[in-house]
């Protein structure tokens, strides 16, 4: 089975400071695969294990700055057997409908293909979107919120999917080629190991860009809106001030002056 | 001179931080100290993350790296759960019997090891006269008529002497005066008759406990011989350099846990109106734990780049137990110090922390046997030409 997993290289929001007019300092934050994209890679690689000669291959688009070494090898120690990105300088601002047509075209470039993985949504923006309009774009099915799935084999052929809805489960078999999002309970991100870490270095990247793709950079921004609109600013909003005030728990007095101010400011 | 981590080193960092943060909460960190011992299963997972293998050869299994890596793993491991745990002794154990043992000896051995994360021994070379003296020791194997041997003496300080199914047991081969310098390894279960042990009871790192262990009249089988007969002695020594870096590894892990706790608590505890980091004395603390934290780290990791560049750290390895041992025992203290009366309750980790680095100042050899080892080699290397 050929699986592909889509995933997106983000910001370490652990890396974002917020400075004190609200704006956000990105300067020292790491990127870093998006969280939820995590599980769906273990779950691509779970699914890979059960049907001999499987290969995953991930793909990510973005500006050239995602490309890091040490990035490139925390995906692959995750059990990829291959990295493909596409850097371009166009792509760092991409939302789901660029982004979506720029994979549906490496997709189209890699060859044969049974399934894409896509996570719940991305650390950044959760927009939800890169499923459903990658899958238009595939011109495929598409199944959201999947939580749990089993491969009978290449026999049967169908993948069974068991989706989380709102307000019941719901389990079907479908046929490949298929695009999936997966919610994060359907696999634990591994925690790599030296071995793996280490065989990482030694897996195939290939790096593309928008040219090589022959993408149409002005029809698709067109299209996606990415031309139309422009980020003025992102600001968090105003914090009220913690008072963060320390009581002395170990003494009878201590606690009574807690319960006293608590009271007080409860009402 | 680079001091930065390479992109593995950086990602086997993360691992251990998932990795005590999924699998060691705080509360199984006090329940393993309270109840002396480690459950399997985080013993097995320890294994089944991979870590259990790094510093193994390839060979078996193993995944082999360099000692710089080894000792980030080692003290990274400290930091984040802020304990020490027997799994580096576990892996020190084993790459001894493939050091010294035979084929079927390391089979065995690794077969348990890669089935249950922990050695097939404990390892008994200190005795109640001879710690880091070696040659004082006075257990004795002699060889009998009928070709087997009889293991006499007694060995202490023995970490999982009681669980463990057997132990390597380091004896003079027929003669115990110090002058013979003849002594062999052997690997004795635990159930043979004439083995017991009698539980010792430690103030700190108490989730590794050690054991005496008594042989009176031991029938021992050549089978049963670790490495060459007569080189026991070389043997003991040619693991006690790496063995002092990766013990002030973990000193330094569980150090920087007990730095990260009291610098934070600087900026929240608040006396006579301002919060205590305001204070010069707090100031003075913070700095020189801080100092002590970095010219530990800076002459452990030198000492293990001399390691893996062949260079002798003879000298280097005592320097950095000596001071290493007690610039971290200081660090704890202070900590401890800063968080005055709740340092000296069990509400924090200070106490425990500052009891275990304690140890390591006897652990791997003495504060003192250090002088002694460094000492004279000093004055020969700075003696004029």
């Amino acid at each position: 089975m050929e699986i592909i997993v889509a995933l997106k290289v983000v910001l370490d929001d652990q890396d974002i400071a917020l400075a004190s007019d609200g704006s956000l300092d990105t300067s020292r934050a790491h990127q870093v695969a998006s969280l939820y994209d995590l599980n769906a890679l273990e779950a691509a690689v779970q699914l890979a294990a059960l049907e001999e000669g499987s290969r995953v291959t991930v793909l990510t688009v973005g500006g050239p700055e995602i490309d890091d070494s040490k990035l490139r090898k925390n995906i692959l120690a995750r059990g990829a057997d291959e990295l493909i990105m596409l850097l371009d300088e166009a792509a760092r601002d991409w939302g789901s409908f660029e982004t979506a047509r720029a994979l549906a075209a490496m997709i189209a470039k890699r060859g044969t293909w049974d399934l894409v993985v896509c996570g719940d949504g991305s650390a950044d923006r959760f927009a939800q979107q890169v499923d459903v309009q990658l899958a238009a774009a595939l011109d495929t099915l598409v199944f959201d919120a999947v939580v749990a799935w089993e491969w009978a084999g290449a026999q049967d052929g169908r993948l069974s999917l068991k989706r989380k809805l709102e307000d019941c489960e719901q389990t079907l078999a479908c046929t490949l080629p298929l695009v999936v999002s997966v919610m994060p309970d359907i696999a634990t991100p591994r925690i790599c190991g030296m071995k793996e870490i280490l065989a990482a270095g030694k897996k195939p990247v290939s790096v593309l860009t928008a040219a090589e793709l022959a993408l149409d950079l002005a029809d698709i921004e067109k299209s996606g809106g990415a031309t139309r609109f422009e980020l003025i600013e992102t600001r968090a909003p105003a914090r009220q001030k913690r008072a963060a005030r320390m009581y002395e728990a170990a003494s009878s007095e201590g606690l009574r002056v807690f319960c006293a101010e608590a009271a007080a400011l409860i009402g | 001179m680079d001091f930065s981590y390479t992109d593995e080193q950086e990602l086997l960092i993360e691992s251990i931080d998932e990795f005590v943060r999924r699998s060691m909460p705080d509360d199984l960190i006090t329940r393993m100290y309270a109840e002396q011992s480690v459950p399997d299963e985080l013993t097995r997972a320890y294994l089944e993350a991979g870590f259990a293998l790094i510093g193994l050869p390839e060979e078996y299994g193993g995944v082999p790296c360099d000692r710089v890596t080894l000792g980030i793993l080692t003290e990274r491991f400290a930091h984040a759960s802020g304990c020490l745990t027997p799994f580096l002794n576990n892996v020190l154990a084993v790459n001894d019997m493939i050091d010294f043992g035979n084929e079927e000896q390391i089979r065995l051995c690794l077969e348990t090891y890669l089935e249950e994360g922990k050695p097939l021994f404990s390892l008994g070379f200190s005795e109640p006269g001879a710690g880091s003296d070696n040659a004082s020791m006075s257990t004795v194997t002699r060889r009998q008529a009928d070709g087997s041997f009889l293991l006499n003496g007694q060995k202490t300080w023995v970490t999982a002497g009681e669980s463990l199914p057997n132990v390597l047991v380091a004896a003079k081969d027929e003669d115990p005066s110090p002058d013979n310098r003849s002594m062999s390894m052997w690997l004795v279960p635990r159930t043979t008759a004439g083995l017991s042990t009698s539980s010792l009871h430690k103030i700190g790192a108490e989730i590794m406990p050690f054991c005496e262990m008594f042989f009176d009249d031991v029938v021992l089988t050549e089978d049963m011989r670790v490495g060459v007969a007569g080189e026991g002695f070389k043997n003991l020594m040619k693991n006690y350099e790496m063995e002092r870096c990766l013990i002030i590894a973990q000193c330094l892990g569980i150090a920087q846990a007990a730095m990260d706790d009291a610098a934070a608590y600087t900026g929240e505890r608040e006396t006579f109106g301002k919060p205590i980091i305001s204070y010069q004395l707090i100031q003075q603390k913070l700095t020189d734990m801080e100092i002590a934290l970095l010219n530990t780290r800076n002459l452990l990791y030198r000492t293990l780049w001399m390691i893996d560049t062949g260079q002798p750290v003879r000298i280097e390895s005592a320097l950095l137990k000596r001071y290493g041992a007690q610039a971290c025992t200081q660090v704890a203290s202070e900590a401890l110090q800063i968080y005055g009366g709740l340092g000296f309750t069990t509400e924090t980790r200070l106490g425990r922390i500052w009891k275990d680095c304690r140890g390591m100042e006897i652990a791997g050899g003495t504060n003192e046997i250090m002088v002694h080892i460094a000492g004279r080699q000093l004055a020969r290397r700075y003696a004029r030409k």
